[in-house]
């Protein structure tokens, strides 16, 4: 019964507080608001980002033009062995046939180039779609080895090391800006709770002088804080949501030659992230903030 | 109930309290008297354990507070009423709410806390208030709350700093005839003033300190001398 008493009156005490500190509770919400939308909105961002490098990445492929002496079979078991292998995306053959129908279609204008020669000069050709662009200089050394099957490899180099680049340098940088900004939206959040706590240190000494535990004084203010995190977090999650639905069109319409995802999941996820950091931050930070006023 | 032995306490080069000695019996009433600075206050935050001493020992109920900490240091709060000089009430909270902490804290809630407000607020006079915040009281008016948040958990001993500080003499008596009906009910209470009156008035035990230490401790009115009626300083 005085249990329940006790809990009953430490949600009641936490309620009563942030009315009756409205002022330095609506300060608190706020700044935990904007923090969390920046962070939140950076984290889309970095997202966002990272998916253009990754689609370019995609973007990069290599072609092996197949010796005509080449035994069909061997051809085939190399194909095989490339579909396994990491960071490939898809292996298609192109025959003698096809290389043909593909240079008719694309230069109907020149057909007659092809009608003074006897036969069909177009070599057939491996060609690879990457996932990563990573493994493309190994992958086109080791084809370019098998002298025996390959006449030759066709790899834009400079561009494999140019999207190389650029996706370590987003991927770093994005890291980098993600962890300061992680840590200055903590410090801020939780700077701004010690000051809600401090404007009522007096409160704390009082209770624990007239006998309370060190968890009653704490029950409150650990309450309060989750309150003030949680509707920070709330509004910044809503405030994602609504911007990045407004965002998510004119991203895909800007960049429309890469496949850049800007579905509901990655979204939802992130407020949902953004509303369990508000709430652990808040009632943590109340946590802590109370404990340096306990040792009365 | 209350036992001093040798204690003394420093903030810096200014020694609070040297080498004090007394015993303050159960059920006793009696005065702290002394000019500002003379060691009253840091002898009772030394007794309520807010300040630990640098050397001697406080006893209270036969316990050593120094050794106390944690749950120990709970129990001996709760066994405690006290009246600060700056009330310390909580300025948020209504006249009722502060009164009910000491019983929230144990745990209470219900009609047993509210019964037990009206009741102590009912004995210092201010039933009819308990639903004001402390900044619309008048300075006795926030005294008599700060008694009543003491006492409303029916505590061994009740500890006041200048609880007449500032007020009129007839506010003043008031407040001490509702300490001395508090201790009628046998609260050992302690009560440091400078109000020379109101001690001269009463045949009760005043000790007397002057710079840390313990210059007299007599009956006042009966066979040691009245004070010098030199009032508040």
């Amino acid at each position: 019964m005085a249990r329940l008493h006790v809990a009953r009156y430490l949600l009641g005490s936490a309620f009563t507080g942030l009315w009756r500190n409205r002022t330095m509770t609506g300060g608190a919400i706020v700044t935990t608001a904007i923090m969390l939308i920046t962070l939140a909105g950076f984290l889309a961002i970095n997202d966002t980002l990272n998916q253009m490098v990754t689609a370019l990445g995609r973007k990069s492929n290599l072609i092996a033009y197949v010796r005509d002496e080449a035994r069909p079979t061997q051809v085939t078991a190399i194909i095989d062995d490339l579909r396994t292998r990491p960071g490939v995306g898809e292996v298609q053959f192109v025959s003698k046939e096809d290389a043909l129908a593909i240079f008719e279609s694309r230069f109907v204008d020149q057909r007659d180039i092809l009608d003074v020669l006897q036969s069909n000069p177009l070599p057939a050709s491996v060609e690879l779609r990457l996932n990563n662009p990573a493994v493309v200089p190994e992958l086109a050394q080791e084809l370019q080895a098998m002298t025996a099957v390959f006449d030759d490899v066709v790899v834009p180099l400079d561009v494999v090391e140019e999207v190389i680049g650029i996706s370590n340098l987003a991927r770093v940088a994005g890291s980098v800006i993600i962890i300061a900004l992680t840590g200055v939206t903590l410090f801020v959040i939780v700077n701004t709770i010690r000051i809600a706590v401090f404007a009522r240190r007096q409160e704390i000494e009082i209770m624990k002088l007239v006998g309370a535990t060190d968890w009653f004084v704490r029950g409150p203010f650990v309450a309060e804080g989750a309150i003030i995190g949680g509707i920070g977090a709330g509004i910044a999650a809503i405030a994602l949501v609504v911007l990045y639905a407004q965002a998510a069109p004119v991203v895909t319409r800007i960049v429309s030659f890469l496949p850049v995802s800007t579905d509901t999941d990655f979204v939802r996820n992130l407020a949902v992230f953004t509303l369990l950091v508000g709430l652990i931050v808040g009632s943590l930070g109340s946590y802590f903030s109370v404990r340096r006023y306990l040792s009365v | 109930m209350i036992v001093l032995q040798s204690v003394t306490k420093s903030y810096g080069d200014v020694r609070a309290v040297d080498g004090v000695t007394l015993a303050i019996s159960r059920g006793e009433f009696a005065f702290l008297m002394g000019t500002n600075g003379a060691g009253k206050t840091t002898l009772l935050r030394l007794i309520s354990r807010e300040e630990q001493p640098d050397a001697g020992v406080v006893l209270v109920g036969g316990g050593n507070t120094a050794e106390l900490s944690g749950p120990s240091l709970t129990r001996l709060r709760r066994r405690m009423g006290v009246v600060y000089q700056d009330t310390r009430l909580m300025p948020n909270a209504t006249v009722a709410e502060n009164v009910a902490l000491p019983l929230r804290v144990r745990g209470m809630g219900g009609s047993s806390v509210a019964s037990g407000v009206t009741a102590v607020l009912e004995r210092v006079g201010l039933a009819d208030k308990k639903a004001r915040f402390p900044r619309e009281l008048s300075g006795g008016e926030q005294r008599k709350v700060a008694i009543a948040r003491a006492v409303i958990a029916s505590p061994e001993i009740l500890l006041c700093d200048e609880p007449t500080e500032s007020l009129s003499a007839e506010r003043a008596a008031e407040i001490v005839d509702l300490l001395l009906d508090i201790n009628a009910d046998g609260v050992t209470t302690v009560v440091a003033t400078h109000d020379t009156g109101t001690v001269n008035r009463l045949r009760r035990r005043v000790i007397h300190m002057d710079s840390g230490c313990v210059q007299s401790d007599t009956l006042v009115g009966s066979a040691a001398p009245s004070l010098p009626t030199n009032g508040p300083s």
